[in-house]
């Protein structure tokens, strides 16, 4: 079976606006260093597709082994104005750590 | 000596009642209640055009009966933001239960300034534009100036000075987050206003307490396998116990279920943050990436190392204004063909809508792309599918219209299809735009009011 990001890492996403931030935080050392060299935010927002239109800014965080993204206009306008079931995008941690990684 | 501050209510809603093992089991020195999401004020404000006496969250009347006369007897302050728009109305209802339950001496204190709804137009004549913080936009160049509320995020200070002044429980409009936490760590231990990782440290216990059952096992992934469901409604919710150097333990009320580990701290020091070594507030600017997560016991996370900056120089408002309505309807569709007969229905939808003002119309496909949209793989031929439509307009009888149209089609419509009942029968909702920007700290002056027993 194929691994998949679920594997190496946990997270949670929050909303601010029509800001979305999940947060990517790795279950061992090692797999921080695979995650913090590989999983960049281009990649991120390559996978994403429809889910992040606009920006993906990264953000590291050494001390907790854990990296922090950032999707502008990811929320159809955020929370109060989304037409989507999930207007928090409280599901989103799921659309990336869905991802295959080998 | 430690300090312990209990966080009892992360949303308006939340089960305030989580305080009072807190406050009889001994284990807290304040409690705070955080109950303001982006969306609360605006939905306050329907409360208060309605009635000028309302504008506050309707858990204040739980506080004010349950969990007050406990916290007084104890002298722990309470402070919260329950306020809403009208902390001075709120502040009314307690003096009046505080009354009617007989305790007397007490000190209840209203902060305002922060609801800037009816300055709006004045404040742009003195210069302030209300840029759109995210999209760079005027507020002025905008056509809808339908607005609901407008709200600063003050931070600290004001409450500092209400519980130097003795309140027994304080209450304000919109406070950042987190500042409700800091401010009675800075009455408590004299911090000063530059002492900036003193202050930072406050912030990110704040941070970590704001979500109440966030951090004790509640929507967390990495403890899925490690709680008991039947626990959740249960969960004690968590209390930062906080040194005068600035660390803390976050942990949670004593003998209540819930789990407190690195990974359910980790996953809400990031909750809702954008740039970890800068998280702003008005008091100051936290930095989330020096701090030390270490075990300190069961279910006790021990934080340190946490540096400040100082805080940027404006303040933030959010401003929310009205931008129409939104009605959901959902259609089931079941083999055969039925991506065919999903084709029919949008079909049939446009039709009988082509002459009404609908704004967006958003379908998606219930358990198949509704969470996940392009990244899902649609079966080729699947047994059902659950369509949902989302669609807006400026006012509520557009959508009644394109509701009974649509309804009408009942026996004309794609074979096997029907309608959730549920949905028929439910209401429009407002779509409330929210606008970020910033404004001067000097056009914003807190005031404090004591209301006394």
């Amino acid at each position: 079976m194929s691994r998949t990001l679920y594997d190496l890492a946990y997270g949670r996403a929050g909303d601010k606006g029509n800001i979305a931030n999940i947060s990517v935080i790795a279950r061992t050392s090692e797999a921080y260093q695979d995650l913090k060299m590989r999983l960049t935010a281009e990649r991120v927002k390559a996978h994403l597709g429809d889910l992040a239109p606009g920006r993906v800014l990264r953000y590291e965080l050494d001390n907790i082994e854990a990296l922090n993204f950032v999707l502008y206009d990811a929320l159809d306008g955020g929370a109060t104005r989304s037409l989507r079931i999930d207007a928090l995008g409280k599901s989103l941690p799921g659309a990336l750590l869905c991802m295959e990684w080998d | 000596m430690t300090y312990r501050i209990g966080s009892a209510q992360g949303f308006y809603g939340d089960d305030v009642t989580k305080a009072l093992p807190m406050i009889t089991g001994g284990h807290v020195d304040a409690v705070c209640f955080e109950a303001l999401s982006e969306l609360t004020l605006a939905i306050l404000q329907k409360d208060r055009l309605a009635n000028p006496a309302r504008g506050y969250t309707f858990d204040l009347n739980i506080i004010a009966r349950q969990i007050l006369p406990e916290a007084y007897k104890r002298k722990i302050p309470l402070i919260t933001n329950g306020g809403g728009l009208n902390p001075l109305a709120a502040a009314e209802m307690m003096r009046e239960t505080a009354e009617k339950l007989g305790l007397y001496g007490i000190k209840i204190a209203a902060i305002t300034g922060d609801d800037v709804l009816a300055q709006l137009s004045e404040l742009q004549a003195a210069g302030e534009p209300f840029t759109n913080l995210d999209t760079g936009e005027a507020i002025a160049k905008t056509l809808n100036q339908q607005f609901m509320a407008a709200n600063v995020y003050l931070g600290a200070a004001p409450i500092v000075q209400a519980l130097h002044a003795g309140a027994d429980i304080v209450i304000t409009g919109r406070v950042a987050d987190p500042c409700l936490y800091l401010a009675p760590l800075i009455a408590h231990y004299d911090w000063e206003w530059d002492n900036w990782n003193m202050l930072a440290s406050g912030i990110v216990a704040g941070h970590l307490l704001e979500c109440t059952g966030q951090v004790v096992g509640g929507n967390s992934l990495a403890a899925l396998r490690s709680l008991n469901p039947r626990d959740l409604p249960h969960l004690g919710y968590p209390i930062a116990e906080v040194e005068a150097d600035g660390s803390f333990v976050i942990t949670k009320t004593p003998d209540t279920p819930g789990l407190v580990s690195v990974e359910t701290v980790k996953e809400q020091l990031l909750y809702e943050v954008h740039d970890p070594a800068n998280y702003l507030t008005p008091d100051v600017a936290a930095d989330f990436t020096t701090l030390r997560l270490t075990q300190d016991g069961e279910n006790r996370m021990r934080v340190s190392g946490i540096a400040g900056k100082p805080p940027p120089e404006k303040l933030k408002v959010n401003i929310a204004r009205l931008e129409g309505y939104m009605r959901e309807l959902i259609f089931t569709i079941g083999y055969p063909e039925a991506w065919l007969k999903v084709e029919w229905l949008k079909a049939m939808i446009a039709e009988s809508w082509r002459d009404l003002p609908i704004g967006r119309i958003s379908y998606s496909n219930l358990g198949m792309n509704s969470l996940y949209g392009s990244l899902a793989t649609l079966p080729d031929d699947p047994l059902e599918v659950i369509v949902r439509v989302m669609f807006t307009a400026q006012d509520q009888d557009t959508l009644k219209t394109a509701t009974r149209r649509a309804m009408a089609n009942g026996l004309s419509c794609p074979p096997g299809m029907s309608v959730s009942g549920s949905t028929i029968g439910g209401d429009p909702r407002a779509i409330v735009g929210l606008w970020p920007a910033l404004i001067s700290r000097d056009k914003i002056t807190p005031e404090i009011h004591f209301l006394e027993l």
